[in-house]
């Protein structure tokens, strides 16, 4: 079971080097046969998400949740989807339609190529970068010029609105988001993603470096736009922000890439913070599964606690709180590892 | 410490979490209602006795009925009564106001129909009713209750005949040997009772009969007086 799909990727370029492919091209069909996985069980998986995220919601405030289409609602997802394909593709006469258009496809491309670095299982990853963390976040940091476009590009008020938020907000967690898994790298000294799993096989890095996990998670969590930082949707204020204008499949994309996101930046923490995929018994690409969901779980249970915040408490508490402690953290680490090569212990 | 309610509001999310849905499942479960919870408005026709108060309470003129003048008594004949429900609010005060009980709130609450009119309920005299009204409910009525009447005299009586045969008769003589009747006698003092209520007159005829029949025992009664103790003859 451990190697299942490796195998499974062994045999495929075996069988096309049979039929008397030139190895260099197998590989790259390979490469967008991994895409195409990647892609399929993304939209599988954000049917399956949004389903939960409602259900989970609705246990938290005592109601049923979706129950009427399919056992336990489940197909209720999908109807919506369905609904969502069928809609009307309405663009605004006044917007500045090339931007506009383009905004949610940049969105999902930007969220779905996070997905190239995160190693599924051992030695399982679309590519393995040996800049894998640094990649990672700087392409994350990618999307808030998705919500830019979409925000200017709409050329309505709260649109404008929402995206000029979203930009500071998210500029402003990224640095620590940064500089708390700079902890990571300077314990491992590495930034590839499976070199900081291979770390983790004695300690998880939650339990190394526990200020930076807290501080990571409260980033994330902004970086996602979700509650209790979702100041650039806030649809009490903003009547739904950067997307306000998006209708149909566009609208949906942009819905799409926000959970393709949580599921990457999830999946992100387990790697770093929780271990990846190392575990025992089960197969490791079920356990790297697993800890993302229950990462999920966590980011679902503080959405639906914590009311929104206001803005300019969201921005001083970014930059007087979470800068200060992840750059404290910073400096308490190198401090640590010093202390350990004078004691000989690493 | 900063951040404490932080986690005191998660462990109360987690607890609900785990707590049992409230959520109605309505049409599949039909929701547990109150006993006095306000449904429809219904009315029983054989009850109502057309005084109106009904009608006279409503705020927003939900309550309407026809009547005809009956030519055997003097009372109201109730025709049709009918309720137009899309103005009731459920205030009650026709429930209340009613003197016979013949309008009350039912737990049936699904009153939503296609057209205006058909929530608009009329009840429509029932067949039969007439000559149920005339012959057998108020008689049987006016008896109990008199039976109910009597039945309180005569306790009254056996309690403290005196003071209930005062009203009756006059002179202490006769009041005294009246009482002394009753209380010996179950008998008498029925009939005294009885007759008390229904008819006076008769009443008082009957009792001074029993006082001078009990009057010419006595006199008879001390003529041999030689003879015998208290046995009766």
């Amino acid at each position: 079971m451990e190697a299942l799909f490796i195998n499974l990727a062994e045999a495929f370029t075996g069988w096309m080097i049979r039929l008397g492919l030139n190895p260099a091209w197998a590989e790259s069909i390979l490469l967008l046969v991994k895409w195409i996985i990647v892609i399929t069980i993304i939209t599988v998986n954000i049917i399956i998400l949004i389903w939960l995220e409602r259900k989970i919601s609705a246990f938290f405030q005592e109601r049923l949740g979706p129950n009427r289409l399919g056992p336990f609602g489940i197909f209720q997802t999908v109807a919506d989807a369905i609904k969502l394909l069928t809609k009307e593709d309405i663009v605004p006469s006044a917007a500045d339609k090339l931007i506009f258009k383009t905004a949610p496809m940049f969105f999902i491309v930007v969220a779905v190529m996070l997905y190239t670095v995160i190693p599924m299982g051992k030695d399982m990853e679309v590519i393995n970068l040996n800049i894998g963390l640094l990649f990672f976040i700087s392409v994350g940091s990618l999307s808030t010029i998705a919500l830019l476009m979409a925000g200017w590009g709409s050329n309505n008020k709260w649109s404008l609105m929402g995206a000029v938020r979203s930009v500071a907000q998210m500029v402003s967690y990224e640095i620590p988001l940064a500089f708390s898994l700079l902890g990571v790298v300077m314990i491992t000294g590495s930034l590839n993603l499976q070199d900081i799993v291979a770390a983790q096989d004695k300690w998880w890095f939650i339990v190394l470096q526990p200020i930076a996990f807290i501080t990571y998670f409260i980033a994330a969590t902004a970086e996602l736009n979700r509650g209790p930082f979702d100041m650039p949707e806030a649809e009490q204020e903003l009547t739904g922000g950067a997307y306000t204008e998006y209708t149909g499949m566009r609208w949906a994309l942009f819905f799409l890439a926000e959970y393709t996101n949580l599921v990457a930046v999830s999946a992100l923490m387990a790697t770093v913070f929780l271990g990846g995929w190392q575990g025992p018994w089960l197969p490791s690409w079920l356990w790297i599964i697993i800890k993302t969901y229950a990462v999920i779980l966590v980011f679902f249970w503080v959405k639906w606690t914590f009311p929104r915040i206001r803005m300019d408490h969201l921005m001083s508490f970014s930059w007087k709180v979470l800068v200060p402690v992840s750059l404290g953290n910073i400096l308490l680490t190198g401090a640590g590892i010093y202390f350990c090569r004078w004691m000989g212990w690493c | 410490m900063k951040g404490q309610g932080l986690i005191k509001g998660l462990g109360i999310t987690l607890k609900h979490f785990f707590q049992k849905e409230i959520t109605e499942q309505y049409p599949d479960v039909m929701p547990e209602l109150a006993p006095r919870f306000r449904g429809c408005l219904r009315f029983q026709f054989e009850k109502c006795i057309a005084c109106g108060i009904c009608v006279n309470n409503c705020p927003n003129d939900v309550l309407s009925f026809e009547t005809e003048k009956s030519d055997k008594s003097k009372k109201k004949k109730l025709l049709s009564y009918s309720i137009d429900f899309q103005y009731c609010m459920f205030c009650n005060l026709c429930v209340e106001g009613c003197p016979t009980n013949c309008l009350y709130f039912d737990h049936d609450f699904e009153l939503s129909s296609f057209e205006r009119e058909d929530i608009k309920m009329i009840y429509l005299r029932p067949e039969g009713l007439d000559e149920a009204e005339d012959s057998q409910a108020e008689p049987e009525e006016q008896e109990d209750k008199e039976q109910k009447q009597i039945e309180a005299m005569l306790k009254a009586l056996q309690k403290n005949p005196q003071k209930v045969l005062s009203r009756l008769l006059e002179g202490e003589e006769d009041i005294n040997i009246l009482s002394e009747l009753i209380q010996s006698d179950q008998k008498t003092a029925g009939k005294i009772a009885e007759l008390m209520i229904k008819d006076k007159e008769k009443a008082l005829k009957v009792a001074r009969g029993f006082i001078n029949k009990e009057k010419k025992n006595r006199a008879q009664q001390e003529m041999d007086g030689g003879k015998g103790g208290d046995n009766d003859v």
